[in-house]
Order: C-alpha cells, then sequence, then structure tokens
C-alpha cells in the first residue's frame, strides 16, 4: 500500500513540472475515471428500482441506493470490486485505507464493549486484518509525511486538500521562513468579489477527510502551562501601540465630557487600555472620585437586572434602593428619571468591555444601553471586538449612543475575553455543549458521583456506541452529522461502501430515521435495572437529572415521540470515556 | 475585576507607577486655556442652534398640541381621534415630533397618559398589549402625574379585587383609567411601516373596541405616505380611525436652518468647504437625522481647539505673557504669515516685518488684528450669500441655491466669478422694471437691516429708483432693457439667396435707454460688490487658526471601517506593529504580506484562512500552520498558539463551527468585501 502512494507521489512531482495551479494531473484521474463509469452505475441502478417498485421483490444483499447526489463517485459494485483496481491508485485508495483503519478500530471496539464472546470466525478473522490495519498506520504516516515533503519540495499542493492551505511535513529540510513561498492554491491576485465566488464554486469543494486527533488538542492545563511559558517577541510593540492610544486619553476625556460616547474597535483586547485609561481619569480627578460603572460584556451570564442594580447601588441612596421596581424596564425609567431629577455633579461613566459579546449583543441590553447613553448626565465608553459590529445598531440606536469611534488595535490577547480551550472545542464540535468542560468535565462529574451513577453512565455511553454501529456506515462517521450533506458529500463514502464486506441490512429504509441517535428511554431503565444501578424509576430519574444539570446528558423526543437519552459526544470521545469507565 | 460580570471600578492605589501624572510638553501646554476658549467659543453657536431647532417644528406641536386638547371632547365615541405625522425619510431615526410632546407633557399638569411604542415593543398583539398596559401604569414612565395619588409607586399589573387578569388584558388599562380618572391615553407609534400590517390593524381594531371605555387618541409617525398606511391597514381598522395629517419640515430645510443659524451666530471659527461639504453630503445620501449634523459641527469645533495648538489665539483676551513661548514660534511657520512676509519684504517693510519675527507682542497684536478682520469679512461673506439668494429670489427664472451648498462655494474661493454668479448679473441687465423695482426694494430692506453694506450702491440704487418712480406716473407699461432679447426681433432677409439674420432692436425710449443703462451699472455696482467681499479664505493671514477644515477626524470617527481596520491588522500585522522582524518590504520591496514565523499567530492562521475554502479541515490547517510556525518549537506549544488563534478568530466573528463534516470550521468572512 505505502509503495503505491510513493509511486503516485512521483507521478505527481513528474506531471505537474510545468506551473499548473490546483488541478493537476494526479487529480484529474480519480474524477475522469468517475466520470467514465459513474454513467452506468446510474443507469443500473434506475433499472434496478423499477421492478422492485412494481414485483416488490427484494434482494437482501443489493440494497437500493440513496438518491441524492454525489460529487465524486466511484462506481459502487459490492460484489465485483475487492479493492480499488490498479488504474486508480490515487488519493481515494489512501482514503479508503484510512477509513477501513477506522472501521477496524470501531471493530475492535465492538468486540469490547458488547462482551461478544461469539468465536466466529468471520469476526477472528475480521479482528485479525483490523489489528493488522491499526499496527500498520503508524509507518503509515511516516509515509505520508514523505509524500508531502515530496511533493512540496516541488512547489506543488497537495491534490488531497486542495482548498485548505497544503499541510507540510514535519520532516522536510527548512528554508528560512521569509522566503517561503506560499502555495499557489488560489489563483493570485483575485479581486475580493471574484476570490469569493472563486471559493464559493458550486461543484462542491474538495477537502480532505483528515480529523485532527484528539490528543493533540490541549486541554486546559496543559494550555495555560504553554501559554505561560510562551514568550511573544512582538511584547515591545505592543507595548508601543499601548502606549500610542494612552496618548489620546486626554481628548477621550474630552470628548466624553462634551456628551459624546467613545467606541473602541480594533484588533486586540482593550481591557488593559480601558483599564489604564480608567486610572488615570482617577488619579486626575483628584479627591472627586467619578463613578465608574465597568460591565464585562464577555461574561456569558451577563444579564440585564445585574446592570441596572449595580448602577441603581451606584447613584441611588441606599434607603431608597428597596423601593425601586424589579422589572428591568420599569428600572430601566425609574433609573433615567431619578438622573433627572437629582443630577449628579459628575458624569457616571459607563465602562462596557465588548459590546458585541454574545450576551451583551442581546437586543434588550442593547436598547438599554443606549438609553442609558442618551442621557446626558451618563457617559460611556465601550470596545467592540467583532468586526461586524456596526450591524449591532439601526439608525435610532445609533443617534441614541451617540458614538466617536477610535481605532484602539492592541494585538493584545483576548485573555478575560475567551476561554480559549472551550471556544476551539466548540468550534470543532468536540465536547458537547458550552460550559460543561468537554470530556474532562464530564470525567470530573463522575469522579464525584456514586458508583451507581457512573454505571449508570457507561450504560449509556455503551448503549449509544453500539446504537450508532448498527446504524448506517455513513452515519458514524460524525456522530453530529446533520442531513444537509448534499454539498459536501465525502469522496470516499461510496467506495467505502462498497468495501464492505457485509452491507448493513438496514441501511436502506433509515435514511430518515437514522437521525435516531442515542438511547431510548424505556431500554435505559431496564437496562439500568438489570445491572442494579438503579432500583425504580425515581431512582433513575434522580441519577439522570444529576446527568442533566451538568449537560453531560440530553433528551430528545424523536419522530415518534419516544424519548431518548444522547450522550452529547462524539464517538471517540465516547470510547475514551468508555474505557475510563469499564 | 475581569471575571465580574458588573462592578465599581476602584483604582489601585498601591501603584503609584501608574498614577503618576503625565505633565503635558510642548504644544499641549496650553490646552487648558484652549479648553476654556473652547467652552466660551461653542457656547455662541450651540445657543443659536438650540433655538432654532427648537423653533422648527414648534407650529407643526402646537397644531399637533390643539388637536390633542380638541381629541379630550370626542365627537364621536366610536372613532379614535388620530394624528398622522408626515415625517419623511429619516422619520424612524427622529422622534422629533413626539418627543417634543413628551416634552409638553412633563410641564403641564393634567390626566392624561402618553406612551411611546415602537416596533420593537412586541412582535404580536399580546406583547404589544403588554408593553402598552405596562408602560401606561408604570407611575414613573412618561406619564406627567404629578399629582401622585398612589404614593407606593409600585407597578401594579394585578388587580386587588376581582379575579386575576391577564397582562395583556386592556380591562387593567381600563381600571387604571377610571382609577386615576385619565382623560386620555395618547398612543404613540414612532415607526408605523416597521410594524407588521396585520398585527397594526389588529391592534388599532382592538384599540377601538375599547374606544367607547378608555379614550384613546393616536399619533402615528408616517414617513411614506398616506395611501401606503391606507393599503396597509384593514378597512376595520380604517373605519375606526378618524385622522388629521400634519407635515414636518423636511430633513434638508432643517440642514438649511441649522445651517444659517450657525453662520450667523458669529461663530469665531469657521468650518472650512471640504469639511462642510463631507458633511452635508453626509447627511443628504444617508438618512441621518438633524442632531448627527449638529454633532459633526460640534466635532469639528471640537478637534480644531483641541488638535490645533494655534486655537489659543482666538481668545484674544489671553495676555501675550501667558501664551508660551513655542505657540508664537509656530505662528511664524504658518504658511499664509510667510506669504504675508514675503508681501511686507516687497513692499519693503522690512522693519515692521523684523519686530513680528523678534516680539511675540507685536506678532500677537498682528495676531489679534488679523483674526478679528478675517472673521469680519468672513461675516461679511454670508451677508453676501444672502444677499445672492435675495437676488434669486426675486428674479424669474431663477433657482434659489440652498444656502449651505453657496457657503461650501464661497469658503473654497470658487463662488467669486462662478457661472451661477454671472449668469445672474446677466438675468439682472434683462429685468423689466417692475422686477427691478422688487429687486430694488428687498436690496434696500436689506441694507436697512444690515447697515453700511450695500452702501456704495446706494447712488445707482437711488437713481433708478427714482426713474422708476418716475416712468410709473406716466405710463403703465414698465421698463424695458435693451439687453432683454424679448424687445429685439430677429428678421430674415434674402439677399443674394443668402439668407441674412439680423437683430433688430424694437424701439425703445430714451427712458429705456436710461434705464438700461442704470441697470448695466447696477450690474457692475453688484459685480464690483461680490469681487471685493467673496475672498478666498486662503487669502487671509492667519487664516489656519479660524478655518478648520481637516476631513480625517471626521471620517474616521463618524464612519469609521472597523472590518478593514481588523483584517488590515491580521493580514499584514507589520502596518500596525511597525516591527523589524514582520517588514514585508526589505526582501525586494514585494508590498505583499508574506507568511513569517515572526507573525502573531493570529495573524498567520488568518492569511491561512484567507487562502482556504468556505470549508476549512482543522487537521490540515493546523499542519500548515504548524510548518510555519513550529520552527524548532513543541508541538505542545504551537498547538496552544493555534488554539489561541483559532479561538480569536471564532470571537472575531470569522469562523463557526460546522455540522456539515466532522473537524471542520466554517468560513465565515471573506477579505476586503
Amino acid at each position: 500500500m505505502p509503495k503505491r502512494k510513493l509511486d503516485a507521489g512521483s507521478q505527481v512531482a513528474e506531471s505537474s513540472a510545468p506551473k499548473k495551479t490546483r488541478v493537476n494531473g494526479n487529480e484529474d484521474s480519480p474524477a475522469a475515471t468517475s466520470a467514465v463509469l459513474d454513467t452506468p452505475s446510474k443507469q443500473r441502478s434506475i433499472l434496478k428500482g423499477t421492478p422492485k417498485k412494481f414485483g416488490g421483490i427484494f434482494n437482501g444483499e443489493e440494497t437500493p441506493r440513496s438518491q441524492r447526489k454525489v460529487l465524486f463517485t466511484t462506481p459502487s459494485k459490492p460484489d465485483e470490486i475487492e479493492g480499488p483496481p490498479e488504474s486508480t491508485t490515487t488519493l481515494t485508495t489512501a482514503r479508503n485505507d484510512r477509513s477501513a483503519r477506522r472501521k477496524s478500530a470501531r471493530l475492535l471496539l465492538e468486540k469490547t464493549t458488547l462482551d461478544n464472546a461469539s468465536e466466529d470466525d468471520e469476526l477472528a478473522a475480521d479482528d485479525a486484518i483490523a489489528r493488522e490495519i491499526l499496527n500498520s498506520s503508524d509507518s503509515e504516516e511516516v509515509e505520508e509525511d514523505g509524500f508531502d515533503a515530496l511533493s512540496t519540495i516541488d512547489n506543488i499542493p497537495i491534490p488531497d486538500a486542495p482548498d485548505t492551505p497544503s499541510k507540510r511535513g514535519r520532516g522536510r529540510p527548512r528554508i528560512h521562513p521569509r522566503e517561503r513561498k506560499r502555495s499557489p492554491t488560489p489563483p493570485q491576485d483575485l479581486p475580493p468579489h471574484e476570490l469569493y465566488f472563486h471559493q464559493n464554486k458550486p461543484g462542491g469543494q474538495k477537502i480532505s477527510s483528515n480529523t485532527l486527533p484528539s490528543h493533540l488538542l490541549l486541554n486546559h492545563e496543559d494550555y495555560l502551562v504553554q501559554i505561560g511559558g510562551w514568550q511573544d517577541s512582538h511584547q515591545v510593540e505592543r507595548d508601543w501601540l499601548q502606549r500610542l492610544h494612552a496618548r489620546a486619553f486626554e481628548q477621550w476625556v474630552f470628548e466624553l465630557e462634551q456628551g459624546f460616547n467613545i467606541c473602541l474597535y480594533g484588533y486586540g483586547s482593550k481591557r488593559e487600555l480601558v483599564n489604564n485609561f480608567l486610572e488615570q481619569l482617577c488619579a486626575e480627578s483628584g479627591t472627586d472620585q467619578p463613578k465608574i460603572i465597568v460591565v464585562n460584556g464577555y461574561t456569558p451570564s451577563l444579564t440585564l437586572p445585574i446592570i441596572l442594580r449595580t448602577i441603581a447601588s451606584a447613584i441611588v441612596p441606599k434607603n431608597a434602593l428597596s423601593t425601586l421596581p424589579n422589572q428591568p424596564e420599569a428600572l430601566l425609567a425609574a433609573l433615567l428619571s431619578h438622573l433627572t431629577s437629582s443630577t449628579p455633579a459628575n458624569k457616571i461613566h459607563l465602562v462596557v468591555h465588548s459590546i458585541d459579546a454574545p450576551r451583551a449583543r442581546l437586543s434588550q441590553m442593547q436598547s438599554a444601553l443606549s438609553r442609558l447613553a442618551s442621557h446626558p448626565s451618563v457617559s460611556v465608553l465601550a470596545t467592540a471586538d467583532t468586526l461586524t459590529f456596526p450591524l449591532l445598531w439601526d439608525a435610532s440606536t445609533r443617534q441614541q449612543f451617540r458614538w466617536l469611534f477610535h481605532d484602539a488595535t492592541t494585538f493584545a490577547p483576548f485573555t478575560a475575553e475567551i476561554d480559549v480551550v472551550e471556544e476551539v472545542n466548540g468550534l470543532l464540535g468536540r465536547g458537547g455543549r458550552r460550559g460543561m468542560g468537554g470530556k474532562d468535565g464530564v470525567r470530573y462529574v463522575l469522579k464525584s458521583l456514586t458508583e451507581n451513577a457512573r454505571g449508570l453512565f457507561r450504560i449509556l455511553v455503551s448503549e449509544q456506541l453500539a446504537a450508532a454501529d448498527s446504524s448506517s456506515p455513513a452515519h458514524d462517521e460524525d456522530a453530529l452529522s446533520s442531513e444537509d450533506e448534499e454539498m459536501f458529500e465525502e469522496v470516499e463514502t461510496p467506495s467505502k461502501r462498497a468495501r464492505k464486506a457485509k452491507p448493513k441490512p438496514k441501511r436502506p429504509k433509515v435514511r430518515r430515521t437514522e437521525v435516531q441517535e442515542g438511547v431510548e428511554y424505556r431500554t435505559a431503565y431496564h437496562k439500568a435495572v438489570e445491572d442494579f444501578a438503579c432500583s425504580n424509576e425515581i431512582a433513575f430519574r434522580t441519577l439522570l437529572k444529576e446527568f442533566h444539570d451538568h449537560q453531560m446528558v440530553e433528551s430528545r423526543k424523536d419522530a415518534l415521540g419516544t424519548e431518548r437519552l444522547v450522550v452529547p459526544f462524539r464517538r471517540e470521545e465516547l470510547e475514551t470515556l468508555l474505557e475510563e469507565l469499564v | 475585576m475581569e471575571y465580574e460580570k458588573v462592578y465599581m471600578f476602584q483604582p489601585a492605589n498601591d501603584r503609584p507607577a501608574k498614577r503618576r501624572r503625565i505633565e503635558p510638553q510642548g504644544l499641549q501646554t496650553s490646552w487648558k486655556q484652549r479648553r476654556l476658549a473652547f467652552d466660551r467659543d461653542w457656547s455662541i453657536p450651540q445657543r443659536a442652534i438650540d433655538a432654532r431647532l427648537h423653533s422648527i417644528n414648534a407650529s407643526t406641536v402646537d397644531k399637533v398640541w390643539t388637536y390633542l386638547n380638541l381629541a379630550l371632547k370626542p365627537d364621536q365615541p366610536s372613532t379614535i381621534r388620530t394624528g398622522i405625522i408626515l415625517t419623511g425619510a429619516d422619520g424612524a431615526t427622529e422622534a422629533g415630533i413626539s418627543k417634543k410632546i413628551a416634552e409638553k407633557f412633563r410641564v403641564g399638569k393634567h390626566r392624561r397618559i402618553l406612551v411611546p411604542l415602537s416596533s420593537s415593543s412586541g412582535s404580536n398583539i399580546k406583547v404589544l398589549l403588554k408593553t402598552l398596559i405596562q408602560k401606561a401604569i408604570s407611575p414613573k414612565f412618561e406619564s406627567s402625574d404629578n399629582d401622585l395619588d398612589d404614593d407606593d409607586g409600585e407597578l401594579r399589573t394585578t388587580r386587588t379585587k376581582g379575579h386575576k387578569l391577564l397582562n395583556y388584558d386592556l380591562q387593567l388599562l381600563y381600571d387604571h383609567v377610571r382609577e386615576h380618572k385619565k382623560e386620555q391615553v395618547i398612543v404613540a407609534l414612532e415607526d408605523t411601516e416597521a410594524f407588521d400590517s396585520d398585527l397594526l390593524s389588529e391592534f388599532i381594531e382592538l384599540l377601538g373596541c375599547w374606544q367607547d371605555r378608555i379614550p384613546f387618541t393616536c399619533l402615528l409617525n408616517v414617513a411614506t405616505s398616506i395611501e401606503s398606511l391606507q393599503q396597509r391597514l384593514s378597512k376595520a381598522a380604517i373605519r375606526v380611525l378618524d385622522g388629521k395629517v400634519f407635515d414636518v419640515a423636511p430633513s434638508s430645510d432643517e440642514v438649511e436652518q441649522v445651517c444659517e443659524a450657525l453662520f450667523n451666530s458669529g461663530t469665531p471659527l469657521w468650518i472650512g468647504s471640504s469639511l462642510m461639504s463631507t458633511a452635508l453630503e453626509r447627511q443628504h445620501d444617508y438618512i441621518q437625522s438633524i442632531d448627527s449634523f449638529v454633532k459633526a459641527v460640534k466635532y469639528a469645533c471640537m478637534s480644531a481647539f483641541y488638535a490645533n495648538a494655534l486655537s489659543v489665539h482666538l481668545n484674544i483676551s489671553i495676555e501675550h505673557e501667558v501664551i508660551a513661548a513655542d505657540h508664537f514660534e509656530a505662528l511664524r511657520q504658518l504658511d499664509s504669515f510667510r506669504t504675508y512676509s514675503r508681501r511686507l519684504l516687497d513692499n519693503n517693510e522690512v522693519k515692521l516685518l523684523t519686530t513680528y519675527l523678534e516680539s511675540d507682542e507685536a506678532l500677537r497684536a498682528l495676531v489679534s488684528g488679523r483674526i478679528a478682520e478675517g472673521r469680519q469679512k468672513l461675516g461679511v461673506m454670508i451677508h453676501v450669500l444672502k444677499v445672492i439668494r435675495l437676488l434669486q429670489q426675486k428674479l424669474p427664472n431663477t433657482q434659489v441655491t440652498p444656502l449651505s451648498s453657496l457657503y461650501v462655494q464661497a469658503l473654497s474661493g470658487k463662488l467669486n466669478g462662478s457661472p451661477l454668479l454671472r449668469s445672474l448679473l446677466l438675468t439682472i441687465r434683462k429685468v423689466p422694471s417692475n422686477i427691478a423695482a422688487s429687486v430694488l426694494r428687498a436690496l434696500q430692506l436689506y441694507h436697512l437691516d444690515n447697515r453700511d453694506l450695500l452702501v456704495d450702491m446706494q447712488p445707482v440704487l437711488f437713481r433708478l429708483d427714482s426713474l422708476i418712480d418716475a416712468q410709473r406716473e406716466t405710463s403703465t407699461k414698465p421698463l424695458r432693457s435693451e439687453d432683454d432679447i424679448h424687445n429685439s426681433t430677429l428678421r430674415t432677409t434674402v439677399v443674394a439667396q443668402k439668407v441674412e439674420l439680423s437683430k433688430q432692436k424694437s424701439a425703445l425710449s430714451e427712458q429705456d435707454r436710461k434705464y438700461t443703462e442704470l441697470l448695466v451699472s447696477l450690474s457692475d455696482c453688484l459685480g464690483e460688490f461680490f469681487e471685493e467681499t467673496l475672498v478666498d479664505p486662503a487669502d487671509l493671514v492667519f487664516h489656519e487658526i479660524f478655518v478648520y477644515d481637516l476631513k480625517s477626524p471626521y471620517r474616521e470617527v463618524f464612519t469609521p471601517r472597523p472590518r478593514h481596520a481588523c483584517e488590515r491588522a491580521l493580514a499584514t500585522p507589520h502596518d500596525y506593529l511597525d516591527c523589524d522582524c514582520c517588514s514585508s518590504q526589505q526582501d525586494g520591496g514585494n508590498a505583499e504580506a508574506t507568511l513569517a514565523a515572526t507573525q502573531p499567530a493570529t495573524a498567520v492562521l488568518y492569511q491561512l484562512y484567507l487562502e482556504s475554502g468556505s470549508l476549512i479541515n482543522a487537521s490540515d490547517l493546523w499542519h500548515a500552520f504548524q510548518a510555519v510556525l513550529g520552527d524548532g518549537k513543541e508541538d505542545a506549544e504551537t498547538m496552544a498558539l493555534f488554539q489561541r488563534a483559532l479561538a480569536e478568530m471564532r470571537y472575531l466573528g470569522m469562523m463557526k463551527s460546522t455540522r456539515k463534516r466532522m473537524d471542520h470550521v466554517a468560513k465565515v468572512m471573506w477579505h476586503g468585501l
């Protein structure tokens, strides 16, 4: 197998010596072959479909194929093609290898989870193959790197991932960083709109199906250690930027005094800058300290009443506090009228960090802030981080804010604003919902729970894995996958199906229902009782409640209305969890 | 503190280094003085503008107010009295009328409730009603309930007696109205167009149903037209309404008014033509309320005083000793002073020049004098602009140019000798005496109002006047000018098979001839007058001090390009950081940004991101990132940077997670769009 790949690599090197962008020889080949073979297979499937409809003859082996368009399809002839033909020794095969590896991993797992004691010969054979493939994975990795190095030296984009930045091997000889050429994948010097259309061309994108191994991503602890030890080479320049902005402090004071409000934008965290400004503001005002209320817009649990309450405690005398209404709308009105009737000597400074953060973005919050800002004895200093923040405000809100915008690019890291590990987990769809702490969080929660609770969770996880295994192969690729895959149909899916020794009989009917995941509530309960994790439904519910509270389990209703319990994790994470639980 | 949600800021007292007060240096030392000058000087135009803004729609407000008073005694109890206020296109940004009415509410003592509702108050009938009831019942909200019967001041949405009602039941409002003996509940819809038409119809119909119990009156702000409002409402809703239309001054009118107020106020600082035209253009192109224009003018004034150290000289009362010496040094560097010195040299006034160069006191005197002179000249210029407008008004077939655009032209020094003026003068030569008489009267009146402005013209005016008076006694026909083409006929004669065109002056009387002469001298006179008064501000000595004409802070502060700024920071971090390591210039002048390991991690990731399509494979991205940055570093360290960069990109709104494929992220923003 690796040998074949090397061949492909050298082929590439030879064929695309003249400058070619993006589409080069070896990439054409799978497309070409598929184009040729595509038509007959389609025709056949139509023919196949018709008699079935009328005669109702159902052949268990030949399952009807989904009608969806597959963009890069190789003919699927389950019984004819054992492996890919020699002519198509391309990346498809490489991918097939990888998916085979995944499949074998699944097989292994299946064995361990289900404690399947059946000594089926076939299964054992599969097992052996699976182990072999798994073991070969390391060497393959090396080969892959070699292949990459080969291609990059000749400055050819990896056909594997034409649209993503080309990856380079770790082991390749280093060129000086400044001389490194960018991969010529996107055509150079396109105007922005052309580039947009180029990158959004219909006809689908070719993206590699590489996955980022979980162990590479750092958890909170490791991340903090690494970032703590990291030295920014631009510290001097960043300090210089801070000083540059600090020279405008006097101007800001003047602008705020004149009834304008300031909004700072630009890349980098502006927290420190603003805090320095506030320090100076306090230092200059001497004994008569201004009242400054700071709102951290990026905190995930920020609510309007909290802001209003804090403002109220700052401006309203203590004895009158209890008479204030509770509803935010009424409270705001009361505050504004209080400000009008007893105008404070100094302006109230309202500082909003990240006024465009998700929580602060809510329209209720913005309209309340704008009404506060429009009051003559309130001045607002806000920072905005996102690129599109001006869209937050419609004409009238914007007018109420009376903004003056200043570019305050600092290049400072968003240490307080972002929980990096959480964000990345959320971005890559790992570790479920926000605020749960991912897999590590679950581990932590489980540690503090009873043995029975751990038992129940183990049941849920293993059942979910088992259910996922019995559902479609396309689906187990991604536990979270949704139906709208049309555009990005995976390249290797059909051929992988082709390589399947036993096509799953469940596959045909469940294109819709396969969205079902997790365990049915009843089943889970019965399993739990069988395993003595709980004795009655009340206990079962109590245990579940704990999981719900930590968002380790979600309950969903399927099409028929039966409740299903789902552990919101990706497959491999479930697997590691299960390993630890067993 | 960074993990608190909201907190009161306390300065860190334990860090004295931070609290070190930075003493201003150089020209910035005069900031305090300039600040005072600004406070004094801006207050004049500010007051003038405020007064004008207040009076702009005063009559409309009064009309609406009377209408509301009338509606107190309904003659048809089944319909809702409705004031429809046609606000024009900027109605949404400006709750002007209803705000003014609300102000009126606050002063008087009466038993009415004003409830302003906007489209954001509720998207369905229940929420809308709930908001209406809450706002109406809430004691502190806008209702000028000065005689508080209920001193508990508590929001009462629940009934004390009877069964509990849902919070959108108008019965609650009815109870409140009955209890407090309210005479009128005014529902002001601020942006009628933004409401869903079904919702609006339903709402009005419902109010109509309760009209017999709750005395509703509506105020609708309509930005489009009555017809479109009528189309949007259901028949039943229209039947309920009994409307009256009120017009509001259009926003362009408001701008003119504010401009006039500003120019008349004797502002010490004049805004230059390019800044003014930018502000006017923005006002015209985007629907902005008049407030934003006033804000722009104010900000221009602020930046002039803040950033131009020489504006300290605008305050004439300051003694020259108080002003630091470098401010005089700066004065001597001004371009206009240099040209002035050149002129002095050419006139052999070397001695005078030396005193200016050596003595601060003498220079100070010169500056004060010249600034006063320059201001006076600009003040006269405004009068001239008004004279031009006056002439345009009186002359037939001439469009009246807005004052603001005349101002822009005049301050750019291009009005003098412009086609506009030339055609104006030509038209004057042609007018018959009846129109000339009205022009004369207008000029005379203007002269009386503003003494010694048109003093040179007096003899001509006087002679013309007497001539016209004499003519009026003898005949009813007006005097005609020779130059008027109506008085000449074209003749075609065929001479030797050629057509000859000849202009034949029709017979003109002796008086006509005299009249023409006088008209010519009048137009000459006016021409000279314009020539003399329409100075180019750039020719005035020290114009840098009292004419402010910089576009840049205005543009950056009011119309920022945040997306561009962020993208630039990430795509070419060198532009901001100005570091040696990331500069792309040094290798062969290739201005385009290149990836370099020295660049900030997010910048590197962003540039990789730019190259990718709409879905990005995280693993590939990681490998590419590692290839750029991972040189000689541990994987874990690079990964930490990678994760941080990813998280930042997501936070900035450039990436989002996708469920389409595993381990992929979706690209959200394209560079430069």
